[in-house]
């Protein structure tokens, strides 16, 4: 792979991989992965005539990890996103996330409907869904309230061998490396603060805004042994997707579904990618009346 | 300018090149090996191991290089009746630390490597030929597949662990004994071993130990009779190591560790302790880890006594400007309080557990008997858990040695 590039967004550090030529696509990691989710899908994307952006995001990989978790609002994450899409001279690029990333791919659908193209969000579904959990979820969300006490939780995790934290992680993803990543100087706060910053009981209690429906096509993929995120959250995004929608269960991956089914993956997404008529073409006449 | 050259980047070499590298010192770590591989050391360390990786801030090495913490102690022996057999919870030894963790060693020692060289160090492997002469200012000579050079530090640490290569070079020399011997593979598809669970015991001619490293793998050990020395090696020797493991004392006789796959080199070595005949040191060269001496591998402390050097050693460096001979002398100190009585708890574990035949099978049951009604002979047992200095004293009286095996002999 290619050599990660570094530039300065919203006063921190932004490690990124940029490769191949054509349409752009964005692919966003989630927790605790950093670009190197991604290394299967991008030379299959680049070869495929893309142009592909995947960044580290903020508190992981190589880029800046604030210690502090207002650093960490969904908002300011999708700043990154749009800063270093503008800076890179990138208008309107197809958005990809998995996990976290898929989060903030469905808020930098709502925030900036103007700068997407097409939409691919895996194993996370629309935050409208996850708003209102099954009691199942919720049981299966546990870990999210165990990473809710700064310093303790990171004690926790940590001590004899990180066994917790392993336990958590168990045998999957790139479970090798997370605990290398993990243990670089302010990575676990920067990665617990995610949830710190998102998924506080807190922030469930905050009034909910409605969210802005999602205007540009969208493909919703999960894994079917997914542990941690249930099926309900990918069925239950579709009413809010107000642009086409397609939904793929992938029966032989579970929640890392980029690596478990990198192929398959790879395929769904060239053939998904700038097939659909984008959002702004249908806006187009919708505004002319 | 280098302040100190370190010579062998094992657990005490590369923790020591963390710590000194951390504090501002411009290290240089030599390494003979061309890339980290299993060499097939230590990879049980005790509870106050951890502590001592913690004070050395190398224990996320640990964690990440797949350490594995082991919560719970099985004697499954010959001279163990199966209703005995109990679980000992090693977790409460050392408050905030809990059991000891089993790791693959030479995943560590790369990542803190790695750490040092994050830190500012330069680690230089495939390093051969290494020549150290001691010194106000010493001297190494050393050569790579680049050529041959020269470093001329103010303080060398000699760690290069049994070979006692700088040892030898400064006139350290040491008295060697041997009680048997020992050998080593990692192997994994270990599914229906219980996690937490590490196992002990001697029966027939082979004392054995398990040491799991989570998710189905494990470290295996076996200790015999020098006679045996050649019973493990040669074409089949892995097959043979493995099928000693098919006892009777152990739950299922032993299947779920015959039918483990081999997950790294099988090695088989002569287990030898070493005492130094005098202080492990020379103007401008300190000794740490195994080649400053060591007791017998049984105890399973040679790790945590690594961490312990060089943390000792690292804090008189980082802690003054005089690093003469004399002010290493409560290194000295320490360090041979600590290996007599390493050496006084090895003698005894390996009499009572690495010997074979009737008459040793009956001397373990008559100890375990004797530990059963007074729980203070168990002491020994301790050295296992916590620092030597906190043992109590009379577990190191030949009185209480000569109790143990007179009342059990
Ligand atoms: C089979 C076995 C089982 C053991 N089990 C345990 C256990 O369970 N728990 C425990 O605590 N201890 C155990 N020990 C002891 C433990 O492994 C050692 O005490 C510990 O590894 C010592 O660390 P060290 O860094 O001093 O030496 P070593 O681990 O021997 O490291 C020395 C390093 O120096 C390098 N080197 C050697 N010569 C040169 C040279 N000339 N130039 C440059 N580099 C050189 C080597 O490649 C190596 O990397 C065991 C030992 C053995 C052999």
């Amino acid at each position: 792979m290619t050599e990660k590039k570094t530039v300065r967004v919203n006063d921190v550090d932004i490690a990124y991989v940029d490769e191949g030529e054509g349409d752009p696509v964005i692919l966003l990691h989630g927790y605790p992965d950093s670009s190197y989710l991604w290394r299967h899908q991008i030379p299959a994307l680049a070869e495929g005539g893309f142009r592909v952006i995947a960044p580290d995001l903020r508190g992981f990989g190589d880029s800046s990890k604030p210690q502090e978790i207002e650093a960490y609002g969904m908002q300011t994450i999708v700043n990154d996103i749009v800063a270093l899409t503008s800076k890179l001279g990138i208008r309107r690029p197809h958005v990809v996330g998995h996990d976290w990333g898929a989060a903030i791919a469905w808020m930098y659908a709502f925030l900036m409907p103007r700068r997407i193209d097409h939409l691919a969000v895996l194993s996370v579904g629309h935050p409208g869904v996850f708003a209102r959990p099954s009691i199942e979820q919720r049981a299966a969300s546990w870990y999210m309230l165990l990473y809710q006490f700064p310093g303790i939780s990171e004690e926790l995790l940590r001590r004899n061998g990180w066994r917790l934290f392993k336990e958590i992680m168990g045998r999957d993803g790139d479970h090798d490396r997370y605990l290398r990543d993990m243990a670089r100087p302010g990575a676990l706060t920067a990665g617990l603060n995610w949830y710190r910053a998102n998924r506080s009981p807190e922030a469930e209690l905050r009034p909910a805004r409605p969210f802005p429906p999602v205007l540009a096509p969208t493909l919703g993929i999960w894994g079917a042994g997914d542990q941690a995120l249930r099926e309900e959250g990918m069925l239950g995004s579709a009413k809010f997707v107000k642009g086409p929608w397609r939904y793929e269960r992938v029966e032989e991956a579970g929640h890392w579904i980029p690596l478990d089914a990198p192929e398959v993956v790879s395929k769904l997404l060239l053939g998904f990618l700038g097939t659909e008529d984008s959002a702004q073409a249908e806006r187009r006449p919708r505004r002319r009346l | 300018m280098t302040d100190v050259v370190i010579v062998g980047g094992g657990i005490a070499g590369a923790s020591a090149a963390c710590k000194l590298s951390a504090g501002g010192l411009e290290v240089v770590l030599l390494e003979k090996q061309q890339a980290y591989h299993d060499l097939v050391r230590g990879e049980w360390l005790a509870p106050w191991g951890i502590r001592e990786a913690q004070r050395l801030g190398v224990y996320d090495c640990f964690g990440a290089g797949g350490a594995w913490e082991i919560r719970e102690w099985m004697t499954w022996d010959e001279a163990v009746d199966d209703d005995e057999v109990e679980a000992v919870d090693m977790t409460g030894f050392i408050p905030g630390i809990g059991g000891p963790m089993s790791f693959p060693h030479h995943a560590v020692c790369e990542l803190m490597a790695a750490q040092a060289v994050g830190s500012g160090a330069r680690l230089v492997m495939d390093a051969s030929r290494i020549q150290v002469t001691a010194g106000r200012e010493p001297v190494v000579t050393y050569r790579t597949p680049e050529g041959e050079h020269e470093i001329r530090p103010r303080m060398v640490l000699g760690a290069t662990g049994r070979g006692c290569t700088v040892g030898r070079q400064i006139g350290v020399t040491m008295r060697n004994s041997m009680h048997h011997w020992g050998g080593g593979m990692m192997v994994e598809g270990l599914d229906s071993w219980p996690a937490d669970v590490q196992a002990m015991g001697t029966e027939g001619d082979v004392m054995f130990m398990v040491f799991p490293q989570g998710f189905g793998r494990a470290r295996l050990y076996l200790n015999f009779p020098a006679e045996n020395k050649l019973r493990y090696r040669g074409e089949g020797g892995v097959e043979r190591f493995l099928a000693a493991f098919e006892l009777d004392c152990l739950p299922d006789r032993g299947k779920a560790v015959t039918e483990a796959v081999p997950a790294g080199p099988l090695s088989v070595w002569p287990s030898v302790s070493s005492v130094p005949e005098g202080p492990p040191l020379a103007e401008g060269v300190v000794l740490i880890g195994d080649e400053a001496g060591n007791a017998d591998t049984v105890l399973g402390t040679g790790l945590s006594c690594a961490m312990r050097d060089s943390r000792t050693v690292c804090d008189i460096l980082l802690g003054s400007d005089d690093w003469s001979p004399a002010a290493f002398d409560p290194y000295v100190r320490e360090r041979e309080f600590r290996l007599d009585r390493l050496a006084f708890g090895a003698d005894i574990v390996s009499r009572l557990h690495v010997e074979f035949g009737e008459e040793a099978v009956e001397r373990r049951r008559r100890a375990r008997r004797l530990m059963a009604k007074n729980f203070a002979a168990q002491v020994t047992g301790l050295l296992n858990m916590v620092a030597p200095e906190d043992v109590p004293e009379f577990g190191f009286s030949e009185f209480f040695a000569e109790r143990l095996f007179r009342e059990t002999a």
